[in-house]
């Protein structure tokens, strides 16, 4: 049996889980503790992936990051990459649905950090980098690492979105949910059934891990 | 080591404007809940931003609205204790005490965290975390963690408040040996008025946002500014008049409830600027509720309790433990009085419900305020 998008899948969800967690991190912490004009919006915008259908969001990543899209266009000439029907166009769709999950837990977790925590340690002489370091992070990793997990369990599991952005490569950009859609398809059951498998075994392990994040029994 | 502020802010409809100037002295800001002492506190820190004026500790300016000068609050120095204490749960004793002190060298580190300990009787607690703790030593703890971090100034937030009456008594007693041992700025802040006597050097009243007085714990509790500080420190008995005739040897007040009332010029050797009290000015007078004197019918009145002497029928008594508070009605409804007398002495003279009897008002415990009160922002 080819393996090759289960290899791919762990490629594109741990790229994607970087990113997410990058830049899901500084995202959360300023909605958690910042007030800014549009913060209502941006976090509508942020939530979006949850509710829209994939397919609508695959649009919104071909037009945007399309060859004639305004962000396409500029990644190909600064950065010679091409996202569109790439591996790479399945780590942005991995990272654009994944994002809320992870923001959603750590923006919680940081704001159950009490304020007068980090305001002690200003007043006990610290900047703001090591109240981060030193009280913020460590009292907030749970829903950080909750977040992570979620985000990449949602990678691994993408299939509208990368089906519009990717679309369906053998061995270049078919990961594990749409080589299953393309096994049933074909009507071969026996390569259906192994990768339904693998993916139901790994869900279940990440949601337990996520959980015992949040309640604290790890 | 001294501090001083001047401070603005507004929000909400709610002004707070006051300033005042401490030298190293322990000083308690007492105040009902919501009059702004926390507020002002957070402002001196820098947790909060004053709309307008200026803060200075140790000489040095760490606020000033129109310098635009608003030192960070890491840059401060300002030792803050959170009414909750603010222990870092994920730290231990020891580590949350050395948590301030990370620009010295280990060994010295280790020094002062030990000095500490043994100084706020946490020794053998250091690898405890802060929810293995009981109430006094998370307090002991907090306090401990912002005297490492070397503070110019100590502000205390309620301090006491989470903590139960035996502890309490204790944390009180260790406050005062702390500021023995470090004897720089400290201001607490506090709703209660007998923490507010047991601490304080000098005691300001807040209300409303405004300091209504300032003074030794004497001047606060028998010469009360204004009708309000009266209040809070538990005068009870309160009654406005105008002064109808001035002597030599006090004035007379007319009271609508009370009749004609004798008070002195200067009740008090005080060092409040020479009142004078015109005739047909309008005055506050009051009276503490143990200050009031029963008139005991089988024995000649003394000479003091001559003047002012009351017709009145006992309605109620409140225990107090060890005192208690006798409801007085004066002229069917017109008027009422607290007074309050120890046990012994109800159950001697027989003071129960509606029995008649006869108060003096002593003219030394009355105490007058002229109208309107001096300025209610006092500039020290």
């Amino acid at each position: 049996m080819e393996l090759s998008p289960l290899y791919l899948t762990i490629k594109v969800s741990i790229t994607a889980t970087f990113f997410t967690a990058a830049i899901g991190l500084v995202v959360a912490l300023l909605m958690a503790r910042k007030d800014f004009p549009g913060k209502t919006l941006l976090d509508i915008v942020i939530m979006q992936p949850l509710v829209i259908p994939p397919t609508v969001l695959g649009y919104y990543i071909l037009t945007v990051f399309g060859k004639s899209g305004p962000l396409g266009r500029f990644i190909e000439d600064t950065l010679g990459l091409d996202i569109v029907f790439t591996w790479k166009g399945a780590v942005v769709a991995a990272f654009i649905s994944s994002f809320p999950l992870f923001v959603k837990p750590a923006r919680a977790s940081i704001e159950s950090v009490g304020k007068d925590l980090e305001n002690a340690a200003r007043l006990l002489g610290k900047t703001e980098l090591e109240v981060l370091n030193t009280i913020t992070l460590p009292l907030a990793w749970r829903g950080i690492a909750a977040g992570t997990v979620m985000a990449f369990a949602r990678a691994t599991g993408e299939f509208g979105a990368t089906l519009m952005v990717a679309g369906n490569i053998p061995g270049l950009t078919q990961t594990l949910p749409i080589a299953i859609y393309d096994a049933v398809s074909a009507g071969d059951n026996h390569t259906a059934n192994v990768l339904v498998a693998i993916i139901t075994v790994f869900s279940l392990a990440v949601l337990l891990v996520a959980a015992r994040f949040l309640k604290g029994k790890l | 080591m001294s501090l001083s502020f001047n401070l603005k802010k507004s929000f909400n409809g709610f002004t707070a404007d006051a300033s005042l100037s401490f030298a190293d002295e322990l000083f308690v800001l007492f105040g009902p809940s919501g009059a702004g002492k926390s507020l002002i506190l957070k402002m001196i820190s820098g947790l909060i931003t004053p709309d307008e004026g200026t803060v200075s500790i140790s000489g040095e300016t760490v606020f000033d609205s129109r310098g635009r000068v608003n030192v960070p609050i890491r840059e401060r120095r300002a030792g803050y204790l959170f009414q909750d204490y603010a222990l870092f749960p994920h730290m231990t004793v020891a580590g949350n005490i050395s948590y301030g002190m990370s620009h010295l060298e280990r060994a010295e580190v280790g020094k002062r965290v030990k000095e500490l300990l043994a100084l706020m009787r946490l020794g053998g607690l250091e690898e405890r975390y802060p929810h293995e703790l009981s109430g006094g030593q998370r307090q002991r703890t907090a306090l401990a963690r912002t005297l490492a971090a070397g503070p110019r100034a100590l502000l205390l937030d309620e301090p006491f408040s989470a903590l139960d009456y035996q502890v309490r008594e204790k944390l009180r007693a260790d406050l005062c040996a702390i500021h023995r041992h470090y004897p720089i700025t400290t201001v607490m802040v506090t709703h209660d008025l007998e923490e507010a006597f047991m601490l304080a050097e000098r005691i300001g009243v807040i209300n409303n946002g405004a300091i209504e007085q300032v003074g030794t714990r004497e001047e606060v509790f028998y010469m009360p500014a204004t009708r309000n500080v009266a209040r809070f420190v538990g005068v009870k008995n309160i009654f406005d008049g105008v002064v109808t005739a001035r002597s030599s040897q006090g004035i007379t007040i007319h009271c609508p409830e009370l009749g004609a009332i004798h008070a002195p010029m200067q009740p008090l050797q005080g060092a409040r600027p020479k009142t004078q009290f015109d005739v047909g000015s309008d005055v506050t007078f009051c009276i503490r509720p143990e200050e009031v004197l029963i008139i005991r019918p089988d024995r000649p009145i003394s000479g003091k309790a001559e003047e002012n002497i009351i017709e009145a029928v006992i309605t109620s008594a409140a225990a107090r433990g060890a005192t208690q508070t006798l409801f007085l009605d004066i002229g069917r409804g017109r008027a009422s009085l607290k007074v309050e007398l120890p046990n012994f002495v109800v159950r001697k003279l027989g003071l129960a419900a509606g029995r008649r009897i006869r108060v003096s008002l002593k003219k030394e415990s009355l105490w007058v305020i002229p109208h309107p009160a001096p300025s209610t922002t006092f500039h020290y």
